[in-house]
């Protein structure tokens, strides 16, 4: 079996999978992979990768759509949604992301929890993006990033 | 212009009809937002006239395509369940006890679309029918664009959700990338074709067993009535037909009767050479 | 019908409950392995069904289905894995310490249920 990096083409049908079977299911409204006006990280979820492959998985969205996450994957009201119920959203939602991401990568992966951060950006130090979804969902903007550490991992 | 409920209501009995699938009121931005790429197709500017249109000339072509667009994308392998069981616990048992001497079984999947049924027949095959006989599926779509897709046997992990056995999974495919392809073990048996089920056939050697399943529904009665007509003439007399599950022969073609096949049910011709198979259930 | 849904994640849960609740399970949860045991031992009567997710502290899926497939008490209850866990490495392993079936995540509620009617658990043949 033979193990490539993921591409951006990987990473937009992994989002799109991820979108239509727990926040758009019925086609009304999809995820679009093209760039919103501006992207927004004000909140942010990831998941890290350790194993043979190492780095993160992040989503980044504006948190007018990080409500409309947690409102169609709790089957909660819009007005309903708490801070909590973001944090759950979101983070369940880099980690399905993340997963499939690791199913692309070399053998043996493990998965971290995930880490939702709301109004602050993540900063990941020493690493390169492999592939990157910029896309819109209902008129927000939703980023997804692969992140490969770039440390040279010391041995002994 | 947005539609009207005269034309949600139409569409929604077409669907119904069709796929079984009830579309309630309320699921109106349901039809706007799916139809909208077919109205654009058909260089109609709203969906409302789109509609309208479909109800003034109604083609079974265009319905199918409506239906389509309406209902779920994803096909799924062991649709229904019971006719692949049927196929291995009555059907190929019953075939083998009779085909003694040439020790070949013919199936024919008509209207395969993206190949799950193909594939399915396959995995239920390889798993039953043993290596001294051979088996061969015809598998037959009118659409190239299908045939290309089913022959590549490639699919996604949604797709490989939908109602695939976890253990046929890991036997039968391979991850790809973010998607599974079929074994060539599993392909071999397959011989895809183009056919167009409306119009003559070619001639070819004729099925034990034929799936024709969820395919008449789209055509009127004339139209399912010269089909039937076709499929049968490439039936052994004592071969099985397979339809859809809401579909009959009833008030279509009377040489063919329903008969038990494990728990489901399958059609046969009357004046086939055995009208009582040996090894098939007791009715009721 | 009873369904445990055990998983980490309160998203999950709340996922996996609507769906097998419109099926017409009563539908009880656990976040981890452990706690999932915990209530088996206590519960008069087993579940027909539960959902498994594999990565879970305390006690994954992979050991919750090896210690409820060890026991002879819960023989009765099917195990079907709902996990990211995609490679097919994963999935064979997952059937070898018998899971009775298994759902890549993401899915839509169509693919659970049409895997529930596959092992004869959906009530009245419904689709959701």
């Amino acid at each position: 079996m033979n193990h490539t990096t993921p591409t951006d083409d990987d990473l937009r049908v992994i989002a799109e999978q991820v979108w239509s079977s727990y926040l758009d299911l019925d086609g009304a409204s999809p995820l679009i992979a093209k760039p919103a006006d501006a992207p927004s990280h004000e909140v942010c979820a990831s998941v890290s990768v350790t194993g043979a492959w190492r780095g993160h998985v992040v989503v980044r969205c504006s948190a007018a759509a990080s409500r409309n996450a947690a409102a169609a994957l709790l089957g909660v009201e819009l007005d309903d949604v708490t801070p909590d119920d973001v944090t759950d959203a979101l983070g369940e939602l880099a980690n399905i992301i993340g997963g499939n991401v690791k199913s692309l990568l070399p053998e043996p992966c493990a998965l971290s929890l995930p880490h939702v951060l709301v109004h602050g950006e993540s900063g990941y130090p020493q690493v390169m993006e492999v592939c990157g979804l910029e896309a819109t969902w209902l008129d927000e903007p939703v980023t997804v990033s692969v992140l490969e550490s770039t440390v040279v991992e010391r041995v002994g | 212009m947005s539609l009207t409920a005269q034309e949600f209501a139409y569409i929604s009995g077409l669907v119904r009809r069709d796929s079984a699938i009830v579309l309630d009121t309320g699921k109106e931005y349901l039809v706007e937002a799916r139809l909208l790429p077919l109205a654009r197709q058909s260089g109609l500017p709203s969906v409302s006239e789109f509609v309208s249109r479909a109800q003034q000339r109604p083609e079974p072509d265009l319905h199918r395509k409506i239906v389509d667009a309406l209902t779920t994308n994803e096909t799924s392998w062991f649709r229904d369940g019971e006719p692949f069981a049927a196929l291995a616990t009555t059907i190929v048992p019953d075939l083998m006890a009779r085909r003694t001497g040439a020790r070949n079984l013919r199936i024919w999947s008509a209207a395969c679309s993206s190949g799950q049924e193909p594939y399915t027949i396959s995995m239920v095959l390889g798993d039953i029918v043993p290596a001294a006989w051979n088996y061969e599926i015809v598998a037959t779509d009118i659409s190239t664009e299908m045939l290309t897709r089913a022959e590549a046997g490639c699919y996604s992990q949604l797709e490989v959700n939908r109602g695939l056995p976890a253990n046929m999974l890991v036997r039968h495919f391979e991850r790809d990338g973010a998607n599974w392809r079929v074994s060539p073990a599993l392909r071999k048996p397959i011989t895809f074709k183009r056919m167009n089920l409306a119009a003559p056939l070619p001639v070819l050697p004729q099925f034990d067993v034929i799936f024709l399943r969820n395919v008449l529904i789209y055509f009127d009665v004339e139209t399912k009535r010269s089909v039937l007509q076709r499929v049968s003439s490439l039936l052994r007399p004592d071969g099985w037909l397979f339809l859809g599950a809401a579909e009959t022969t009833l008030g279509i073609d009377d040489r063919f009767e329903r008969v038990p096949a494990g728990r489901t049910s399958a059609y046969r011709l009357r004046d086939g050479k055995n009208t009582a198979p040996t090894g098939a259930q007791e009715k009721g | 019908m009873h369904a445990m849904v055990i998983d980490d994640s309160r998203a999950m849960r709340l996922i996996l409950k609507r769906i097998a609740g419109q099926l017409g399970f009563e539908v009880s949860e656990a976040a981890n392995g452990k706690e999932a045991l915990d209530l088996l031992a206590a519960a008069d009567n087993p579940p027909e069904l539960a959902l498994v997710d594999w990565n879970m502290p305390e006690m994954n899926g992979l050991e919750f289905v090896t210690a409820v497939r060890a026991d002879p008490r819960y023989r009765g209850i099917t195990l079907m894995m709902v996990t990211t866990e995609g490679e097919q490495s994963q999935i064979v392993r997952a059937l070898a310490a018998g899971a009775h079936e298994y759902v890549i995540k993401p899915f839509t509620p169509d693919a659970i249920v049409e895997k529930l009617a596959l092992l004869g658990l959906v009530p009245n043949g419904a689709v959701a």
